[in-house]
């Protein structure tokens, strides 16, 4: 019983402030001073570049970033293979140019990223917090996105991808690999947010790719629920000419 | 069904494009040189994610009734609300305007009418105020 009391004091009086102390010291965990976390709660309207509206963050046909396995792939899969006409989202960093407002949940031990197009939720785990790592073989669609403040900052990094055919381009078939990694860092300015990404994927990007957008607070009616419409999603296929017509046709499969 | 309409006014000249949503989910699909012009009945409107569209009866080059699928390319259903589009802004058999690009494949009536392109009653008024779709 004694032994049993003196641990608990030993926990109390040494452990505790020990793990504060590191916390502390450690960028990013959870002990963050107060002026180094910015607010970012709320709703926001879509990014736009200081040069446009939106061309800073798209990635274009011709890309001189693109690698040549890169083009490739463009050229060889077919428009009506992408995801997107079943209802599948666009992940980071193509779901930025996607010109619909975002709502940002700060919570202690993580923050939360509502995307208002395809039901988007991101969970971005702050360090520090003895949050799980996902195991070797686990890849998600969105990635795994690990948080720390840092400078008045929050920066995000996402990695962990699941190949995916839209990855980095939806419109003109540029994929991503299970090598990409991005890159977010979110920001005040004044009333603004600004949102800095940056993306290497060394299968598909010669170099990393980044820009830098700024999104105002958002005044509009925020839709919670997106609620993609398979049947719609698919309504513009019968426009495309078969890319490979000696193949037999596709047969969709409904759910 | 008596359709009223007909008549299809070519209009050709290189249109500008709205240019405002990201994706090109449009791209390489319609005639962007030709504008076309149709009067039909409406057949049905959905307004729906990812992208509402609205499928009218309406009269080809040879006067042939078919069934056109208007679609506002890229924009989905906020985009159209702010506009002030609703699930009601159509009713099947409404008579209405529309002016846009025609689909490039052989054998398909479609029309794309993004970029402002708004459908108009039969006498001349827009379905929709209209305005900044962001």
């Amino acid at each position: 019983m004694t032994s049993t009391i003196r641990e608990r004091i030993f926990t109390t009086r040494t452990v505790l402030p020990l793990a504060a102390a590191v916390a502390f010291a450690l960028p990013g965990s959870a002990a963050v001073a107060a002026d180094e976390i910015p607010d970012l709660d709320g709703i926001w309207q879509f990014g736009t570049c200081a040069t446009g509206f939106l061309s800073c963050m798209v990635l274009e046909e011709d890309d001189e970033l693109l690698t040549d396995r890169a083009k490739a792939y463009r050229d060889a899969i077919d428009e009506a293979a992408q995801p997107k006409y079943d209802c599948a989202p666009m992940s980071i960093p193509h779901m930025w140019t996607d010109p619909y407002a975002y709502r940002i949940e700060q919570l202690e031990d993580r923050v939360l990223i509502h995307y208002g197009k395809d039901d988007v939720t991101r969970t971005i785990w702050l360090e520090g917090h003895g949050h799980e790592e996902p195991a070797v073989n686990e890849f998600f669609y969105f990635g795994h996105s690990t948080g720390r403040y840092e400078n008045g900052a929050l920066v995000v990094t996402t990695d962990r991808f699941t190949f995916d055919p839209q990855g980095l381009n939806a419109d003109f078939r540029i994929p991503s690999s299970t090598q990409k990694r991005v890159t977010e860092r979110f920001s005040r300015d004044g009333e603004n947010l600004v949102l800095e990404v940056t993306t290497i994927d060394t299968f598909f990007l010669k170099e990393p790719w980044s820009f830098r957008v700024t999104s105002r607070p958002f005044t509009g009616e925020w839709e919670d629920s997106w609620q993609c419409d398979l049947e719609a999603a698919r309504h513009s296929l019968r426009l495309l000419p078969p890319k490979y017509p000696n193949d037999p046709p596709i047969e969709r499969i409904e759910y | 069904m008596s359709l009223l309409s007909k008549g299809l006014a070519i209009l050709t000249g290189v249109l500008v494009s709205a240019g405002v949503l990201a994706h090109h989910s449009t791209r390489g699909l319609y005639d962007e040189d030709r504008e076309i012009e149709l009067t039909g009945k409406v057949v049905e409107w959905r307004f729906i994610n990812p992208h509402p569209y609205l499928i009218i009866e309406a009269e080809d080059e040879s006067g042939t009734v078919r069934q056109w699928d208007v679609s506002y390319g890229g924009a989905a259903v906020v985009h159209l609300r702010r506009q002030g589009y609703d699930a009601d802004t159509f009713k099947p058999g409404d008579t209405i305007i529309v002016r846009g690009n025609p689909a490039l494949a052989k054998g398909v009536y479609a029309l794309l009418i993004e970029g402002g392109r708004h459908p108009t009653r039969p006498d001349g008024t827009p379905v929709v105020k209209g305005g900044s779709m962001f």
